[in-house]
């Protein structure tokens, strides 16, 4: 059965009629062309698919579109800086600790990276890794992954003008920037 | 400097057609042109890098296009790390033969010697002078042939091949603008979707292309979106205009299959697969392996078994067809698109010259999955249908049909003499091919026989001095579908080899690695392997050393594999060696792989960073595949259809990895796709022998493996999904599916929550029934007219649509898909099957010539109109207490509702239920006596709230248990919770409900919104009844909390006692089911995931109940919650998940989270 709905996607008010069993994520890659989100299984298994409802995480394959209604919708698309085209602090950990392989799964690790950040911006590896368990990557990527999240993590700490972190152990720390430099553009 | 367009390029002849390597023009970009496509492992990167090297260009100045191909040279399919070692060398030559012409060209125009100009950052240089690249070909297309033998650097001058370099591709990643095949939109393409035949993931046998018997197009023409249904042989598809219109069109459709033969039994791996045809081929037999052996001290037989894997790209494959009048573009992830070409030209008769294949990146794929698949189907949809059409593979099909990473059983047969390795047999069985199109094989334009093929033997030559070997590969067709993985048969090629030389090393008494070094020849190799060990922290000894702290035994393994890949005895790639460190739970048999140390050989380093991360990911990748992965299999097929069953490796198993890369920048680079994942199985074999003695020959080491090979106790708990064969599910599957009966024979993906009426049905079973009973036995009251619906007041109405709206009355009188109050919903119970009636105005079916004293008859005293008995599924006993006011107004709104004809079904009951002296006794029995009378001492909101609980919302009916006669049984026993047939209604009154947490603030929250906090969440029918309580004034949902928390004393305990106990069952196949396709909303990782239960699963009604039931309905059916709800749906697993396999996880998850729950 169709249905009005109003969803607001990176800040942009879209209103239509949709299909009442339809999924947030085939509303959004199809009639949307908001590609970023990524089908992996429908099943909320992977996580390729996840996007930010109203800033919590969801896995948009199993979060019918009409059940978001009224809803704001952030997807990769809309992280970056609309004014100047800068990389959130996310995306740019991300590049410099190369976090993907072939990155179907990125978009996932990103938006739960987020999630786990706005949540605890101090993060040691163990948290990072615990908070992504149920995000899946068949390349192997997850060193870097991780690596990246660390990365991100200081870059939004640097960027909130805090970069030190109470408890850290230092030579854990020094192992992650290193890591994380590696990939670094040279 | 000069405004002029011109190009240079490097180009050989193809027949007619020129395939250019490389161009360069004024623009100032290079393009490289490589017929092999970037799985997702950087190596655009890498070739990037190696034409800014020769060409002497900013790495951010080239560019390279690959796969496509109207525009790249056919270099054969993307596989055995060929890309580097292989397809790049022309690449180079063709931009060193670019350089030497462009150095030419400038030195002419700065007037200097041709041997002392320089050349660096795009331009040629002489003292002062420059001359830009571009300048020197404006206006001017030359096109040199490509020569092989054009000088190229010497890498001791290398500037950027060597260096690490970023991904080029990560930025628009990281945005989402990177446009996988996924993304690509072509205008006016419409969607297929596939219907796939029973026998999923099977390729030979003569049933192959010849079981569709039929299928009934008639039956889905009208559903919305519907534009054709498409059948050539055993292709079968649908093209509507959305895909999720021919998802659901496809599964609508009735299809009729044959019922595919049996397989062979596949839980005896080894036996099975040694015993097909297969065609014996000696590789290596140096000395004479029967003498040899005898004159062993030492001897050992050994037999290592791999499993069936899947590739298991993330992203199912997909593609877009346009027939384009015969001159076909494809969009394409294809791992091998002059191959995909090839083949789509077969399939459609046409010349390989008129189809234009477009390569897009698509998910990883490790070897050969769906991806040429979704070709051929998008393309013959798209010839019949003239329009372009995209087609999105679901996750089950991608899982049940990809080509199989084959099982793979070796033999070997070796020993010592006088310390030394002196005899080695191998015979190695791996059942693969090339994976043939497989629209080719259902349209039946190839012809299903089995195709044998020869790629058993990588690396199956050991590396080491044996005096007598005898090495043989047995070339076999495949059992089921299956193609190339990671490292092929290397890897299980590999398990065999240096698990055995570990053996042979302790029975020697020696270190294993000193005893490998004791038989290795060639330098190169001791090099990588004694630098390894010693590097990665080898630990020597002679005996497995089984350290103990706790529970827990800790080992370290070494394994070393050079990957031998192309036909025999083929080429090697780079070299790698294992160290690594497992700890093994001795109490769980869990082997956590703590830490892999690689070191590897791989000549020429091209980006030192690429290298590591394909090592980290052979590493991750493999770790899984050794120590989770295995395909399942019934008796037909292959059965895994999602994570669920094929559980991937998680972040928190991930082992910490250490690189060494061997300097080796004067040799020619060698791939590094695969070789770090080769060593993978023997080196966690080997540490496992190390911490626990115990020998590990059959991957993957389960935990369950590790328990019974340990002898823990629980090994031989019966593990009802652990087994590789799920006993009869194909049944279950094909009978769910009506193979016999004329339904659809795809599966779906997995959005399951079509079932909630069905769940409604079964409620209702609970008590007995709504339908009428033949023999009268009251007097029957005349058809009068109603009075017309103008002739109730407004004020009136409402009021009665409020009743209505408290009674329920919708749900269960309509069917889904049916008209609304309409009734026929049929009521499963165990007396027999009842069906709900007509409660529309309309005169003949329905409710149209009931006068009110027929109807307030019918609702008090459970009397239909003509004087026949209702059965008292229909709850009477409550309404019966309902007002004399309430009853006209829901007789008024009744009256308003849209008349509809429909006939009610009589009900089939079984004796003795359809005797009347029963009925009549037990209404005499359990009939209550009228109206509810206020009770005084009791507040108005109090008798209110009791109102409407006990009569108009007849809670009692499911929230009650009943009396063997079926009625409610009252007391303390009113409200304290039911097993429904199907559901269970938990306690709503008495001390359970109490010390559950219920109280007057839950309760309200619970019933206006559905959602009590943590506490409980409608869903289910009872998600119905909170949708239908939202007509209600906020004053009467405050009014049954009220009353429901008044049931409950006060001070039996809050919510913390019901939850948050759990128990950890012994991890097995339905533990990493549980982890893999439940806890991610039962125990989400992340906080605040909106897509979570709401509720803990101790605190879950269906977890509280005393059976089982109710958790299997609710994995079956899944949750469709109400959209006016803040509760949150569940997908159903009833379409990939076995009977068996809902039932173990049920009882899984009683034992889990059952035991504080009750
Ligand atoms: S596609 Fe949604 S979690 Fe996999
Ligand atoms: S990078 Fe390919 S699935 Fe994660």
């Amino acid at each position: 059965m169709d249905r009005s709905i109003e969803i607001a996607v990176n800040g942009t008010r879209h209103a239509f009629a949709v299909d009442d069993r339809r999924s947030l994520l085939d509303v959004l890659r199809s009639d949307l062309g908001i590609t970023s989100p990524k089908y992996g299984c429908g099943l909320a298994q992977c996580g390729a698919c996840t996007v930010l409802v109203d800033g919590a995480p969801a896995r948009s394959c199993v979060l019918r579109a009409a059940k978001a209604d009224g809803a704001a919708v952030t997807t990769l698309e809309g992280l970056a800086d609309a004014a100047t085209g800068a990389l959130h602090p996310v995306q740019q950990g991300f590049v410099e600790a190369a976090g993907a392989q072939c990155g179907y799964c990125l978009n996932g690790m990103i938006m739960s990276a987020l999630a786990l950040l706005s949540a605890n911006p101090d993060p040691r590896e163990d948290d990072v890794r615990s908070a992504l368990r149920h995000n899946l990557c068949r390349c192997g990527t997850h060193a870097e992954i991780v690596a990246s999240v660390m990365r991100a993590a200081e870059l939004m700490r640097e960027a909130a003008g805090n970069p030190a972190r109470d408890d850290a152990a230092p030579a854990e720390r020094a192992a992650v920037v290193s890591k994380a430099r590696e990939g670094a553009p040279a | 400097m000069s405004g002029d367009y011109g190009r240079i390029l490097v180009f050989r002849e193809a027949g007619a057609a020129r395939e250019v390597f490389l161009s360069f023009d004024t623009f100032g970009i290079a393009i490289g042109f490589n017929g092999h496509v970037d799985l997702g492992t950087g190596i655009e990167t890498a070739l990037s890098q190696i034409v800014a090297e020769e060409l002497d260009l900013p790495l951010d100045r080239v560019r390279m296009v690959l796969g496509d191909t109207t525009r790249t040279p056919n270099q054969g399919p993307t596989i055995a790390s060929e890309t580097i070692q292989i397809t790049a060398v022309p690449l180079r030559h063709a931009a060193a033969q670019i350089r030497r012409e462009l150095a030419l060209r400038g030195a002419r125009r700065l007037n200097a010697p041709a041997a002392r100009v320089t050349l660096s950052d795009g331009a040629v240089r002489w003292k002062e002078t420059v001359a830009t690249y571009e300048s020197l070909i404006a206006g001017e297309e030359v096109a040199l042939l490509l020569d092989e033998a054009t000088p190229v650097k010497d890498p001791k001058d290398y500037t950027v091949v060597g260096r690490s370099a970023a991904r080029v591709d990560l930025p628009a990643k990281v945005t989402g603008s990177h446009p996988y095949i996924h993304d690509v939109f072509v205008d006016g393409m419409v969607h297929g979707h596939v219907v796939r035949p029973p026998y999923h993931g099977r390729d030979s046998g003569a049933f192959i292309g010849h079981s569709l018997v039929g299928f009934d197009d008639a039956a889905v023409r009208a559903m919305p979106g519907f534009l054709a249904v498409v059948r050539r042989g055993d292709f079968l598809g649908v093209v509507a205009e959305r895909a999720d219109q021919a998802e659901a069109i496809a599964e609508a459709l009735p299809v009729e299959w044959l019922l595919p033969p049996e397989l062979p039994d596949m839980a005896s791996l080894a036996e099975t697969i040694r015993s097909q045809p297969a065609t014996p081929r000696s590789c290596d037999a140096t000395g004479d392996f029967a003498a040899g052996i005898a004159q062993c001290d030492v001897r050992l037989e050994r037999t290592y078994v791999w499993p069936y894997h899947l590739h298991g790209s993330i992203g199912p494959s997909c593609a877009i067809a346009d027939w384009n009048a015969g001159e076909p573009i494809v969009w394409s992830g294809s791992q091998n698109p002059h191959m995909l070409r090839a083949d789509l030209a077969n399939l459609m008769q046409l010349d390989e010259a008129r189809i234009d294949i477009r390569r897009y990146q698509a998910a990883g794929c490790y070897g050969r999955n769906c991806a040429d698949d979704v070709c051929g189907d998008a393309l013959l949809l798209s010839h019949a249908t003239g329009r372009p059409v995209r087609v999105q593979l679901t996750r089950a099909q991608e899982h049940l049909w990809e080509p199989k990473g084959a099982a793979q059983v070796m033999d070997v047969e070796g020993g010592l003499k006088d310390g030394a390795f002196h005899a080695y047999s191998l015979d190695s069985w791996y059942p693969s091919n090339r994976g043939p199109n497989l629209a080719l094989l259902l349209t039946g334009r190839v012809s299903p026989e089995p195709r044998p093929s020869d790629m058993g033997d990588r690396t199956i030559i050991p590396p080491y001095r044996i005096a007598h070997k005898a090495i043989t590969v047995h070339d076999m067709a495949p059992i089921v579908r299956a193609a190339w993985m990671r490292g092929v048969s290397a890897l299980p090629n590999t398990f065999a080899h240096e698990s055995f030389v570990d053996e042979l090393a302790y029975e020697a008494g020696e270190d294993p690695v000193a005893f490998r070094l004791a038989h290795i020849d060639d330098p190169r190799t001791a090099h990588l392997i004694r630098e390894s060990a010693e590097k990665g922290g080898w630990e020597a000894r002679t005996a497995p050393r089984r350290r103990r702290e706790g529970r827990m035994a800790y080992g370290q393994g070494f394994a070393f594999a050079t990957y031998v890949h192309g036909a025999f005895p083929g080429t090697a790639a780079a070299a790698s060696a294992w160290v690594c460190d497992v700890a093994v739970d001795m109490e769980t048999g869990e082997v956590q792989l703590t830490r892999v140390f690689v070191g590897q050989d791989q000549g020429l380093v091209i980006n030192p960073d690429g290298v590591r991360h394909q090592i980290h990911g052979n590493v991750n990748q493999t770790a899984g595949r050794v120590l989770k992965e295995e395909l399942s299999f019934d008796e037909i097929t292959v059965t895994a259809q999602s994570w669920a069953t094929y559980p991937l490796q998680t972040f928190p198993e991930t082992p910490a990895i250490e690189t060494m890369l061997v300097e080796r920048s004067g040799d020619p680079a060698l791939g590094v796709g695969e070789s770090a994942a080769v060593p993978a199985a023997a080196a966690i074999a080997n540490a496992i022998f190390d911490a626990t003695g115990i020998r590990m020959r059959e991957a993957p080491f389960t935990p369950e493996k590790m328990r019974a090979a340990l002898g823990i106790a629980g090994a031989a708990q019966p593990a009802a999904i652990a087994g590789p064969v799920a006993a009869l599910s194909w049944r279950d599957r094909l009978a769910g599916r009506g193979l016999g009966s004329k339904a659809n024979g795809a599966t779906g993906s997995g959005k399951g929550t079509g079932a909630r009426k069905m769940g409604l049905a079964a409620l209702l079973g609970g008590s007995l029934t709504a339908g009428a009973l033949a023999l009268p036995i009251h007097r029957a009251i005349p058809p009068t007219p109603a009075p017309p619906a103008a002739s109730f007041s407004a004020e009136l109405l409402a009021k009665g649509r409020e009743v209505f709206a408290a009674g329920n009355c919708a749900d269960c009188h309509t069917v889904q898909g049916g008209s609304p109050n309409a009734g026929g919903l049929p009521v499963e119970t165990p007396f027999g099957t009842i069906y709900t009636s007509n409660i529309t105005p309309d005169p003949e079916t329905g409710l149209g010539n009931w006068s009110f004293e027929a109807f307030e008859r019918a609702m008090r005293k459970g009397v239909s109109r003509d004087g026949t008995n209702l059965y008292p599924a229909f709850p009477y006993t409550s309404f019966a207490k309902m007002s004399g006011d309430d009853m006209f107004a829901l007789y008024a709104y009744l009256q308003t509702l849209e008349p509809v004809r429909r006939e009610t079904p009589p009900a089939e009951m079984a004796v003795p239920f359809n005797l009347r002296p029963l009925n009549a006794a037990w209404n005499a029995l359990y009939l209550g006596s009228g109206p509810l009378a206020p009770v005084a001492q009791k507040s108005p909101e109090w008798n209110r709230g009791r109102y409407l609980v006990e009569a108009t919302g007849h809670c009692s009916a499911c929230h009650s248990p009943r009396n063997a006669l079926g009625a409610e049984m009252g007391g303390d026993a009113a409200l304290s919770g039911a097993p429904v047939k199907g559901w269970y209604a938990p306690a709503i009154a008495g001390t359970a409900a109490a010390s559950f947490g219920w109280d007057e603030e839950r309760f309200y929250q619970y019933l206006r919104t559905g959602v009590a906090g943590d506490l409980a969440a409608a869903a289910g029918p009872m998600a119905e009844v909170v949708a239908n309580l939202r007509e209600l004034p906020d004053s009467d949902i405050q009014a049954m909390a009220v009353y429901l928390a008044s049931l409950a004393p006060d001070g039996t305990g809050g919510s913390e006692t019901a939850a948050g106990q759990t128990a950890t069952p012994l991890p097995d196949a339905t533990h990493r089911l549980f982890e893999s396709a439940c806890a991610v909303c039962h125990e989400p990782a992340v906080a605040n995931l909106a897509t979570a239960a709401k509720v803990p699963l101790s605190r879950s009604a269906a977890v509280r109940s005393s059976d089982d039931e109710a958790l299997r309905t609710v994995i079956r059916e899944g949750i469709e919650a109400p959209l006016s709800l803040a509760t949150r749906d569940m997908p159903g697993f009833a379409a990939e998940l076995t009977g068996a396999q809902i039932d173990a996880l049920a009882a899984y998850v009683r034992t889990r989270y059952g035991a504080a729950a009750r």
